[in-house]
Protein backbone atom coordinates (compact mmCIF):
# COMPACT_ATOMS: atom_id res chain seq x y z
CA UNK A 1 0.00 0.00 0.00
CA UNK A 2 1.04 3.21 -1.01
CA UNK A 3 0.83 6.41 1.58
CA UNK A 4 1.91 9.78 -0.61
CA UNK A 5 1.93 12.87 2.24
CA UNK A 6 2.02 16.40 1.08
CA UNK A 7 2.05 18.78 3.95
CA UNK A 8 2.60 22.71 3.67
CA UNK A 9 3.70 22.37 0.19
CA UNK A 10 4.67 25.97 -1.10
CA UNK A 11 6.11 26.62 -4.99
CA UNK A 12 7.49 30.50 -6.32
CA UNK A 13 8.41 30.65 -9.25
CA UNK A 14 11.39 33.26 -10.47
CA UNK A 15 11.73 33.37 -6.38
CA UNK A 16 13.98 37.16 -5.52
CA UNK A 17 13.27 38.56 -8.44
CA UNK A 18 10.46 40.90 -9.55
CA UNK A 19 8.96 38.36 -11.73
CA UNK A 20 8.54 36.23 -8.51
CA UNK A 21 4.59 34.41 -8.79
CA UNK A 22 3.52 31.45 -6.41
CA UNK A 23 1.47 28.94 -7.72
CA UNK A 24 1.26 26.54 -4.36
CA UNK A 25 0.39 28.06 -1.18
CA UNK A 26 0.28 25.58 1.93
CA UNK A 27 -0.90 22.65 -0.18
CA UNK A 28 -1.38 19.85 2.79
CA UNK A 29 -3.13 16.42 1.68
CA UNK A 30 -2.76 12.81 2.08
CA UNK A 31 -3.63 10.00 -0.07
CA UNK A 32 -3.66 6.57 1.23
CA UNK A 33 -3.85 2.90 -0.49
CA UNK A 34 -5.89 2.06 -3.39
CA UNK A 35 -7.64 5.14 -4.06
CA UNK A 36 -7.91 7.43 -7.42
CA UNK A 37 -7.92 10.53 -6.34
CA UNK A 38 -8.88 13.85 -8.71
CA UNK A 39 -7.15 17.42 -8.64
CA UNK A 40 -9.12 19.60 -10.33
CA UNK A 41 -9.65 23.51 -10.80
CA UNK A 42 -9.44 26.09 -13.52
CA UNK A 43 -6.49 26.54 -15.86
CA UNK A 44 -3.65 28.28 -13.91
CA UNK A 45 -4.17 27.06 -10.60
CA UNK A 46 -1.04 25.15 -10.26
CA UNK A 47 -2.72 21.28 -11.00
CA UNK A 48 -0.17 20.44 -13.42
CA UNK A 49 3.38 21.60 -11.32
CA UNK A 50 1.82 20.14 -8.31
CA UNK A 51 2.02 16.78 -10.37
CA UNK A 52 5.57 17.53 -11.21
CA UNK A 53 6.56 18.10 -8.18
CA UNK A 54 5.21 14.96 -6.69
CA UNK A 55 7.35 13.08 -9.90
CA UNK A 56 10.14 15.13 -8.65
CA UNK A 57 10.62 17.03 -12.01
CA UNK A 58 9.97 20.01 -10.85
CA UNK A 59 11.31 20.95 -6.87
CA UNK A 60 9.37 22.28 -4.43
CA UNK A 61 10.18 25.86 -2.36
CA UNK A 62 8.88 24.93 0.93
CA UNK A 63 6.86 22.36 2.60
CA UNK A 64 7.21 18.59 2.98
CA UNK A 65 6.54 15.65 0.30
CA UNK A 66 6.63 11.96 0.96
CA UNK A 67 5.95 8.91 -0.65
CA UNK A 68 6.32 5.16 1.54
CA UNK A 69 5.74 2.15 -0.06
CA UNK A 70 4.86 -1.12 2.64
CA UNK A 71 6.59 -3.49 -0.56
CA UNK A 72 10.13 -2.71 1.20
CA UNK A 73 12.11 -0.67 -0.98
CA UNK A 74 12.03 2.80 -2.90
CA UNK A 75 8.45 3.82 -3.94
CA UNK A 76 7.68 2.92 -7.82
CA UNK A 77 5.91 5.83 -9.62
CA UNK A 78 4.16 5.72 -13.27
CA UNK A 79 3.21 9.05 -14.66
CA UNK A 80 0.89 9.41 -17.94
CA UNK A 81 1.78 12.58 -19.70
CA UNK A 82 -1.28 14.67 -21.56
CA UNK A 83 0.98 13.62 -24.31
CA UNK A 84 2.02 10.14 -25.09
CA UNK A 85 5.56 10.83 -24.54
CA UNK A 86 6.76 7.63 -26.74
CA UNK A 87 10.30 7.55 -28.29
CA UNK A 88 9.21 7.93 -31.62
CA UNK A 89 12.08 5.32 -33.07
CA UNK A 90 11.63 2.41 -30.95
CA UNK A 91 8.04 -0.32 -31.37
CA UNK A 92 5.46 -0.02 -28.82
CA UNK A 93 7.04 -3.01 -27.34
CA UNK A 94 10.45 -1.08 -26.91
CA UNK A 95 8.55 2.10 -25.33
CA UNK A 96 7.24 -0.82 -22.71
CA UNK A 97 10.30 -2.01 -22.06
CA UNK A 98 12.07 1.21 -21.84
CA UNK A 99 11.20 2.22 -18.60
CA UNK A 100 11.03 -1.08 -16.34
CA UNK A 101 13.38 -1.56 -13.91
CA UNK A 102 14.67 -5.12 -15.69
CA UNK A 103 14.43 -6.71 -18.96
CA UNK A 104 13.19 -10.17 -17.91
CA UNK A 105 10.74 -13.00 -18.65
CA UNK A 106 8.71 -11.50 -16.35
CA UNK A 107 8.70 -7.89 -16.91
CA UNK A 108 8.46 -8.52 -20.89
CA UNK A 109 5.31 -11.03 -20.20
CA UNK A 110 3.43 -8.16 -17.90
CA UNK A 111 3.98 -5.27 -20.78
CA UNK A 112 2.39 -7.54 -22.83
CA UNK A 113 -0.33 -8.09 -20.31
CA UNK A 114 -1.18 -4.26 -20.02
CA UNK A 115 -0.58 -4.10 -24.07
CA UNK A 116 -3.70 -6.51 -24.36
CA UNK A 117 -5.80 -4.83 -21.50
CA UNK A 118 -5.31 -1.76 -23.62
CA UNK A 119 -6.10 -3.66 -27.18
CA UNK A 120 -2.79 -3.45 -29.19
CA UNK A 121 -1.03 -6.89 -28.81
CA UNK A 122 -0.81 -6.84 -32.34
CA UNK A 123 0.41 -3.07 -32.63
CA UNK A 124 3.32 -4.30 -30.29
CA UNK A 125 6.07 -3.75 -33.13
CA UNK A 126 4.84 -1.16 -34.60
CA UNK A 127 6.76 2.73 -34.31
CA UNK A 128 4.46 5.37 -32.14
CA UNK A 129 4.25 7.53 -36.15
CA UNK A 130 1.99 4.41 -37.16
CA UNK A 131 -0.26 5.20 -34.78
CA UNK A 132 -3.47 7.14 -34.10
CA UNK A 133 -3.13 10.07 -31.15
CA UNK A 134 -5.94 7.50 -29.11
CA UNK A 135 -3.82 4.55 -29.53
CA UNK A 136 -0.55 6.43 -28.94
CA UNK A 137 -2.21 7.74 -25.22
CA UNK A 138 -3.18 4.00 -24.57
CA UNK A 139 0.78 2.75 -25.21
CA UNK A 140 1.05 5.76 -22.45
CA UNK A 141 -1.26 4.29 -20.16
CA UNK A 142 -0.42 0.72 -21.06
CA UNK A 143 3.27 1.99 -20.10
CA UNK A 144 2.55 3.66 -16.73
CA UNK A 145 0.87 0.44 -15.25
CA UNK A 146 3.36 -2.20 -16.68
CA UNK A 147 6.11 -0.59 -14.23
CA UNK A 148 3.56 -1.82 -11.22
CA UNK A 149 3.86 1.61 -9.90
CA UNK A 150 2.91 2.43 -5.97
CA UNK A 151 1.73 5.80 -7.60
CA UNK A 152 0.23 6.29 -10.64
CA UNK A 153 0.14 10.31 -11.62
CA UNK A 154 -2.06 10.91 -14.85
CA UNK A 155 -1.66 14.58 -15.46
CA UNK A 156 -5.22 15.32 -18.12
CA UNK A 157 -4.47 12.66 -20.16
CA UNK A 158 -7.34 12.73 -22.21
CA UNK A 159 -7.83 16.43 -23.22
CA UNK A 160 -5.93 15.87 -26.52
CA UNK A 161 -8.39 13.64 -27.72
CA UNK A 162 -12.14 13.64 -29.62
CA UNK A 163 -14.95 13.27 -26.94
CA UNK A 164 -15.67 9.78 -28.66
CA UNK A 165 -11.98 8.27 -28.11
CA UNK A 166 -11.55 9.97 -24.67
CA UNK A 167 -14.81 8.22 -23.75
CA UNK A 168 -13.75 5.08 -24.47
CA UNK A 169 -10.68 5.50 -22.85
CA UNK A 170 -11.94 6.43 -19.51
CA UNK A 171 -13.93 3.30 -19.41
CA UNK A 172 -10.98 1.65 -20.16
CA UNK A 173 -9.05 3.07 -17.88
CA UNK A 174 -11.71 2.38 -14.77
CA UNK A 175 -11.35 -1.09 -16.43
CA UNK A 176 -7.58 -1.55 -15.72
CA UNK A 177 -7.68 0.42 -12.22
CA UNK A 178 -10.16 -1.87 -11.17
CA UNK A 179 -8.32 -4.87 -11.83
CA UNK A 180 -5.07 -3.26 -10.62
CA UNK A 181 -5.95 -1.17 -7.63
CA UNK A 182 -3.27 1.25 -7.79
CA UNK A 183 -2.99 4.56 -5.80
CA UNK A 184 -3.62 7.36 -8.62
CA UNK A 185 -3.57 10.92 -8.25
CA UNK A 186 -5.13 12.34 -11.84
CA UNK A 187 -5.17 15.76 -12.82
CA UNK A 188 -8.07 17.41 -14.84
CA UNK A 189 -9.93 20.87 -15.66
CA UNK A 190 -13.06 18.24 -16.86
CA UNK A 191 -15.42 17.87 -13.54
CA UNK A 192 -17.57 14.99 -15.52
CA UNK A 193 -14.33 12.98 -15.88
CA UNK A 194 -13.66 13.47 -12.44
CA UNK A 195 -16.70 12.67 -10.60
CA UNK A 196 -16.82 9.48 -13.06
CA UNK A 197 -13.04 8.03 -12.07
CA UNK A 198 -12.71 9.19 -8.80
CA UNK A 199 -13.03 7.84 -4.82
CA UNK A 200 -12.10 11.76 -3.96
CA UNK A 201 -11.65 14.92 -5.48
CA UNK A 202 -9.32 17.70 -4.68
CA UNK A 203 -10.30 21.09 -5.47
CA UNK A 204 -7.96 23.68 -6.54
CA UNK A 205 -8.48 27.26 -6.68
CA UNK A 206 -6.59 30.37 -8.26
CA UNK A 207 -3.82 31.23 -6.15
CA UNK A 208 -2.99 27.40 -5.79
CA UNK A 209 -4.77 26.86 -2.80
CA UNK A 210 -7.18 23.94 -1.74
CA UNK A 211 -11.00 25.03 -1.75
CA UNK A 212 -12.69 21.38 -0.98
CA UNK A 213 -11.63 18.09 -0.59
CA UNK A 214 -15.25 16.19 -1.98
CA UNK A 215 -15.61 12.47 -1.48
CA UNK A 216 -17.34 10.72 -4.42
CA UNK A 217 -18.96 7.44 -2.85
CA UNK A 218 -20.58 6.21 -5.52
CA UNK A 219 -20.81 2.04 -6.96
CA UNK A 220 -18.47 1.26 -9.59
CA UNK A 221 -17.96 0.90 -12.98
CA UNK A 222 -19.79 4.20 -13.37
CA UNK A 223 -21.04 5.79 -16.29
CA UNK A 224 -21.92 9.21 -17.51
CA UNK A 225 -25.40 8.40 -18.31
CA UNK A 226 -26.26 6.68 -15.11
CA UNK A 227 -28.33 9.27 -13.50
CA UNK A 228 -26.22 9.33 -9.94
CA UNK A 229 -23.47 9.99 -11.24
CA UNK A 230 -25.05 12.55 -13.25
CA UNK A 231 -26.80 14.49 -10.51
CA UNK A 232 -23.30 14.42 -8.18
CA UNK A 233 -21.70 15.87 -10.95
CA UNK A 234 -24.06 18.81 -10.84
CA UNK A 235 -23.80 19.21 -7.47
CA UNK A 236 -20.00 19.34 -7.97
CA UNK A 237 -20.18 21.74 -10.79
CA UNK A 238 -22.58 24.16 -8.79
CA UNK A 239 -20.03 24.42 -6.45
CA UNK A 240 -17.06 25.20 -8.44
CA UNK A 241 -19.42 27.48 -10.09
CA UNK A 242 -19.55 29.16 -6.53
CA UNK A 243 -16.23 28.86 -6.18
CA UNK A 244 -15.47 30.90 -9.43
CA UNK A 245 -18.22 33.32 -8.36
CA UNK A 246 -16.24 34.07 -5.17
CA UNK A 247 -13.70 34.43 -6.96
CA UNK A 248 -9.71 34.55 -4.93
CA UNK A 249 -11.10 35.62 -2.28
CA UNK A 250 -13.06 32.17 -1.11
CA UNK A 251 -11.36 30.66 2.29
CA UNK A 252 -9.92 27.65 1.94
CA UNK A 253 -11.69 24.82 3.38
CA UNK A 254 -8.81 22.30 3.39
CA UNK B 1 -27.49 35.26 -68.86
CA UNK B 2 -24.12 35.14 -67.51
CA UNK B 3 -22.10 32.27 -68.35
CA UNK B 4 -20.69 29.23 -65.99
CA UNK B 5 -17.03 28.34 -66.23
CA UNK B 6 -16.33 25.19 -63.81
CA UNK B 7 -12.72 25.34 -62.20
CA UNK B 8 -12.02 21.72 -61.21
CA UNK B 9 -8.89 20.81 -59.53
CA UNK B 10 -7.39 17.29 -60.39
CA UNK B 11 -6.53 14.58 -57.79
CA UNK B 12 -3.54 13.55 -57.63
CA UNK B 13 -4.19 10.28 -59.15
CA UNK B 14 -5.18 12.09 -62.21
CA UNK B 15 -2.33 14.08 -62.32
CA UNK B 16 0.06 10.62 -61.81
CA UNK B 17 -2.15 9.06 -64.52
CA UNK B 18 -1.95 11.75 -66.81
CA UNK B 19 1.95 12.45 -66.48
CA UNK B 20 3.75 10.19 -69.80
CA UNK B 21 6.80 8.07 -68.14
CA UNK B 22 9.24 9.78 -70.25
CA UNK B 23 8.56 13.39 -68.07
CA UNK B 24 8.44 11.21 -64.53
CA UNK B 25 12.01 9.85 -65.73
CA UNK B 26 12.89 13.27 -66.58
CA UNK B 27 12.06 15.19 -63.57
CA UNK B 28 13.01 12.55 -61.10
CA UNK B 29 16.05 12.55 -58.59
CA UNK B 30 18.00 10.26 -60.49
CA UNK B 31 17.91 12.58 -63.80
CA UNK B 32 18.57 15.35 -61.62
CA UNK B 33 21.90 13.50 -60.47
CA UNK B 34 22.84 12.16 -63.52
CA UNK B 35 22.29 16.07 -65.50
CA UNK B 36 24.76 17.15 -62.37
CA UNK B 37 27.70 14.98 -63.39
CA UNK B 38 26.84 15.39 -66.88
CA UNK B 39 27.49 19.50 -66.22
CA UNK B 40 30.60 18.33 -64.22
CA UNK B 41 31.85 16.39 -67.01
CA UNK B 42 30.85 18.81 -70.03
CA UNK B 43 32.61 22.02 -67.84
CA UNK B 44 35.70 19.91 -67.42
CA UNK B 45 36.12 19.11 -71.45
CA UNK B 46 35.55 23.15 -71.75
CA UNK B 47 38.13 23.77 -68.96
CA UNK B 48 41.15 21.26 -70.35
CA UNK B 49 40.25 22.50 -74.42
CA UNK B 50 41.02 26.22 -72.86
CA UNK B 51 43.57 25.89 -70.35
CA UNK B 52 46.52 23.52 -71.63
CA UNK B 53 47.61 23.14 -67.56
CA UNK B 54 44.46 21.56 -66.95
CA UNK B 55 44.74 17.70 -67.80
CA UNK B 56 41.25 16.52 -69.49
CA UNK B 57 39.09 13.41 -68.50
CA UNK B 58 41.31 11.38 -70.89
CA UNK B 59 44.71 12.09 -70.18
CA UNK B 60 43.38 11.08 -66.57
CA UNK B 61 42.30 8.15 -67.52
CA UNK B 62 45.58 6.89 -69.34
CA UNK B 63 47.28 8.23 -66.25
CA UNK B 64 45.30 6.14 -64.05
CA UNK B 65 45.96 3.09 -66.30
CA UNK B 66 49.51 3.67 -65.71
CA UNK B 67 49.46 3.79 -62.36
CA UNK B 68 47.52 0.58 -62.64
CA UNK B 69 49.88 -0.94 -64.52
CA UNK B 70 52.65 0.04 -62.10
CA UNK B 71 51.41 -1.62 -59.57
CA UNK B 72 51.14 1.73 -57.75
CA UNK B 73 47.48 2.08 -57.34
CA UNK B 74 46.39 -0.76 -54.58
CA UNK B 75 48.98 -0.23 -52.69
CA UNK B 76 49.21 3.26 -51.65
CA UNK B 77 45.47 3.86 -52.04
CA UNK B 78 44.89 0.73 -49.37
CA UNK B 79 48.07 2.53 -46.94
CA UNK B 80 45.91 5.84 -47.52
CA UNK B 81 42.45 3.70 -46.93
CA UNK B 82 43.86 2.78 -43.62
CA UNK B 83 44.97 5.77 -41.91
CA UNK B 84 41.92 7.64 -42.89
CA UNK B 85 39.42 4.82 -41.83
CA UNK B 86 41.61 4.74 -38.48
CA UNK B 87 41.65 9.00 -37.86
CA UNK B 88 37.98 8.63 -39.27
CA UNK B 89 36.73 6.14 -36.93
CA UNK B 90 38.32 7.52 -34.17
CA UNK B 91 36.72 10.79 -34.24
CA UNK B 92 33.71 9.12 -34.59
CA UNK B 93 33.69 7.48 -31.48
CA UNK B 94 35.58 10.20 -28.72
CA UNK B 95 33.49 13.09 -30.76
CA UNK B 96 30.19 11.17 -29.97
CA UNK B 97 31.38 10.31 -26.69
CA UNK B 98 32.59 13.72 -26.02
CA UNK B 99 29.51 15.36 -27.38
CA UNK B 100 27.05 13.34 -25.60
CA UNK B 101 29.25 14.83 -22.66
CA UNK B 102 29.10 18.61 -23.23
CA UNK B 103 25.39 17.93 -24.52
CA UNK B 104 24.23 16.38 -21.13
CA UNK B 105 26.34 18.49 -18.73
CA UNK B 106 26.77 22.14 -18.33
CA UNK B 107 30.43 21.21 -16.41
CA UNK B 108 31.36 19.29 -19.32
CA UNK B 109 30.65 21.89 -21.94
CA UNK B 110 32.07 24.68 -19.66
CA UNK B 111 35.38 22.04 -19.73
CA UNK B 112 35.39 21.13 -23.56
CA UNK B 113 34.19 24.24 -25.35
CA UNK B 114 37.32 26.29 -24.97
CA UNK B 115 39.93 23.39 -26.45
CA UNK B 116 36.67 22.10 -29.06
CA UNK B 117 37.01 25.96 -30.59
CA UNK B 118 40.35 25.57 -30.57
CA UNK B 119 40.46 22.76 -32.41
CA UNK B 120 37.90 23.86 -35.07
CA UNK B 121 40.10 27.04 -36.05
CA UNK B 122 43.91 25.02 -36.58
CA UNK B 123 43.62 24.29 -40.03
CA UNK B 124 44.51 20.56 -41.48
CA UNK B 125 47.81 21.78 -42.57
CA UNK B 126 49.01 22.90 -39.42
CA UNK B 127 48.24 19.56 -37.90
CA UNK B 128 49.76 17.67 -40.72
CA UNK B 129 52.76 19.79 -39.95
CA UNK B 130 52.95 19.62 -36.91
CA UNK B 131 52.48 15.63 -36.10
CA UNK B 132 54.86 15.25 -39.03
CA UNK B 133 57.75 16.76 -36.66
CA UNK B 134 56.22 14.62 -33.42
CA UNK B 135 55.73 11.22 -35.00
CA UNK B 136 57.78 11.45 -38.19
CA UNK B 137 57.13 9.98 -41.84
CA UNK B 138 55.06 6.31 -40.73
CA UNK B 139 51.43 6.19 -40.39
CA UNK B 140 50.75 7.66 -36.91
CA UNK B 141 51.35 11.13 -38.72
CA UNK B 142 48.36 10.88 -40.82
CA UNK B 143 46.25 9.08 -38.57
CA UNK B 144 46.37 11.68 -35.99
CA UNK B 145 46.45 14.47 -38.55
CA UNK B 146 42.80 13.13 -39.72
CA UNK B 147 41.70 12.69 -35.89
CA UNK B 148 42.36 15.79 -34.81
CA UNK B 149 41.16 17.97 -37.95
CA UNK B 150 37.55 15.48 -37.67
CA UNK B 151 37.11 15.27 -34.09
CA UNK B 152 36.23 19.13 -33.08
CA UNK B 153 33.23 18.59 -36.02
CA UNK B 154 31.65 15.38 -34.86
CA UNK B 155 32.05 16.84 -30.99
CA UNK B 156 30.25 20.60 -32.12
CA UNK B 157 27.61 18.73 -34.12
CA UNK B 158 27.09 15.55 -31.47
CA UNK B 159 26.91 18.24 -28.52
CA UNK B 160 24.33 20.43 -30.58
CA UNK B 161 22.14 17.52 -31.10
CA UNK B 162 21.85 16.40 -27.40
CA UNK B 163 21.01 19.64 -26.41
CA UNK B 164 18.51 19.71 -29.02
CA UNK B 165 16.99 15.95 -27.14
CA UNK B 166 12.95 16.63 -26.35
CA UNK B 167 12.74 17.92 -23.26
CA UNK B 168 9.38 15.93 -22.55
CA UNK B 169 10.99 12.65 -23.11
CA UNK B 170 13.87 13.55 -21.04
CA UNK B 171 11.14 14.40 -18.20
CA UNK B 172 9.35 10.94 -19.04
CA UNK B 173 13.13 9.48 -18.39
CA UNK B 174 13.79 11.18 -15.26
CA UNK B 175 9.87 10.22 -13.49
CA UNK B 176 10.51 6.80 -14.49
CA UNK B 177 14.00 6.42 -13.63
CA UNK B 178 15.63 4.72 -16.55
CA UNK B 179 19.24 4.51 -15.82
CA UNK B 180 21.20 6.81 -17.67
CA UNK B 181 23.28 3.82 -19.91
CA UNK B 182 20.13 3.35 -21.15
CA UNK B 183 18.68 6.87 -21.84
CA UNK B 184 21.60 7.39 -23.58
CA UNK B 185 21.79 4.23 -25.67
CA UNK B 186 17.66 4.93 -26.36
CA UNK B 187 16.48 8.42 -26.03
CA UNK B 188 20.29 10.69 -26.65
CA UNK B 189 21.90 8.67 -29.71
CA UNK B 190 18.75 7.90 -31.80
CA UNK B 191 17.35 11.56 -31.49
CA UNK B 192 21.17 12.73 -32.54
CA UNK B 193 21.47 10.39 -35.33
CA UNK B 194 21.44 13.19 -37.96
CA UNK B 195 23.63 14.97 -35.99
CA UNK B 196 26.16 12.17 -36.09
CA UNK B 197 25.78 11.59 -39.60
CA UNK B 198 26.38 15.23 -40.42
CA UNK B 199 29.48 15.39 -38.21
CA UNK B 200 30.75 11.80 -39.90
CA UNK B 201 30.42 13.41 -43.07
CA UNK B 202 32.26 16.50 -41.93
CA UNK B 203 34.71 14.68 -40.55
CA UNK B 204 35.16 12.51 -43.82
CA UNK B 205 35.97 15.48 -45.78
CA UNK B 206 37.56 16.94 -43.29
CA UNK B 207 39.94 14.12 -42.19
CA UNK B 208 40.71 13.32 -46.32
CA UNK B 209 42.41 17.01 -46.24
CA UNK B 210 44.41 15.69 -43.21
CA UNK B 211 45.42 11.92 -44.90
CA UNK B 212 45.93 13.84 -47.83
CA UNK B 213 48.42 16.76 -46.51
CA UNK B 214 49.76 14.60 -43.63
CA UNK B 215 51.14 12.24 -46.38
CA UNK B 216 52.06 14.65 -48.75
CA UNK B 217 54.06 16.54 -46.91
CA UNK B 218 55.85 13.30 -44.46
CA UNK B 219 54.22 10.62 -45.96
CA UNK B 220 56.47 7.40 -48.02
CA UNK B 221 53.61 5.94 -49.79
CA UNK B 222 49.86 6.65 -50.18
CA UNK B 223 47.31 8.65 -52.11
CA UNK B 224 49.18 12.12 -51.07
CA UNK B 225 52.35 10.60 -51.54
CA UNK B 226 52.09 9.81 -55.13
CA UNK B 227 50.15 12.71 -55.82
CA UNK B 228 53.40 14.79 -54.91
CA UNK B 229 55.51 12.69 -56.50
CA UNK B 230 53.71 13.95 -59.93
CA UNK B 231 53.40 17.30 -58.91
CA UNK B 232 56.81 17.49 -58.59
CA UNK B 233 57.50 15.80 -61.48
CA UNK B 234 55.20 18.57 -63.02
CA UNK B 235 52.85 15.53 -64.57
CA UNK B 236 49.31 17.14 -63.33
CA UNK B 237 47.06 13.94 -65.17
CA UNK B 238 48.95 11.86 -63.00
CA UNK B 239 48.30 14.61 -60.06
CA UNK B 240 44.87 14.39 -61.05
CA UNK B 241 44.30 10.65 -61.39
CA UNK B 242 44.99 10.30 -58.15
CA UNK B 243 42.56 13.22 -57.35
CA UNK B 244 39.85 11.77 -58.67
CA UNK B 245 40.31 8.14 -57.96
CA UNK B 246 39.79 9.11 -53.74
CA UNK B 247 37.61 11.58 -54.49
CA UNK B 248 35.24 9.38 -56.37
CA UNK B 249 35.89 6.54 -53.61
CA UNK B 250 34.32 9.06 -51.11
CA UNK B 251 31.41 10.06 -52.73
CA UNK B 252 30.78 5.96 -53.20
CA UNK B 253 31.82 5.45 -49.55
CA UNK B 254 28.73 8.51 -48.64
CA UNK B 255 26.07 7.47 -51.56
CA UNK B 256 26.51 3.51 -50.22
CA UNK B 257 27.57 3.60 -46.93
CA UNK B 258 26.63 6.68 -45.06
CA UNK B 259 23.89 7.35 -46.62
CA UNK B 260 21.97 3.62 -46.38
CA UNK B 261 23.04 3.98 -42.98
CA UNK B 262 21.21 7.12 -42.38
CA UNK B 263 18.12 5.91 -43.85
CA UNK B 264 18.11 2.60 -42.05
CA UNK B 265 18.60 4.34 -38.84
CA UNK B 266 15.72 6.79 -39.62
CA UNK B 267 13.07 3.82 -41.11
CA UNK B 268 10.63 4.92 -38.22
CA UNK B 269 10.60 8.20 -39.30
CA UNK B 270 9.64 6.77 -43.18
CA UNK B 271 7.17 4.45 -41.42
CA UNK B 272 4.96 7.34 -40.22
CA UNK B 273 1.14 6.94 -40.37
Amino acid sequence: MAVLTVRDLCKTFNVGTPRASRVLDNISFEVKGQTFVSIVGPSGCGKSTLLNIISGVEEHTSGHISLESDTGGAARMGYVFQDPRLLPWRSVMKNMMYVQDDHDDDTVERARRYLDMVGLTKNADFFPGQLSGGMQQRVGIARAFAVEPDLLLMDEPFSHLDAITARGLRAQLQDIWSQSKKTVVFVTHDVVEAVELSDRIIVLQPGGRIYEDITIDLPRPRRQSDPTVATLQAEVLARLEKMKAIGNLAEPVA
Amino acid sequence: MSTMTENRRRSTTEIEESTSAWRKRLTSDGAARVAALLSFFVLWLVVSAVFGRVPGPVEVVVRLVEEFARGEVFGNFASTLYRFGVGVALATVVGIAVGVMMGLSQLSRAFFESPVLVGLSIPAIIWSFLTVMWFGFGNLSPIVTTFLTAVPFVIINVAQGVRGVSRDLRDMSSTYNVPLGRRVKDLVLPAVTGYVATGVRFAMIIGWNGVLLSEWFGGSGGVGYRSRFWYDANRYGGFAAWTVLFVGFIVLLDRFVLDRMIRRAFRWRDNAA
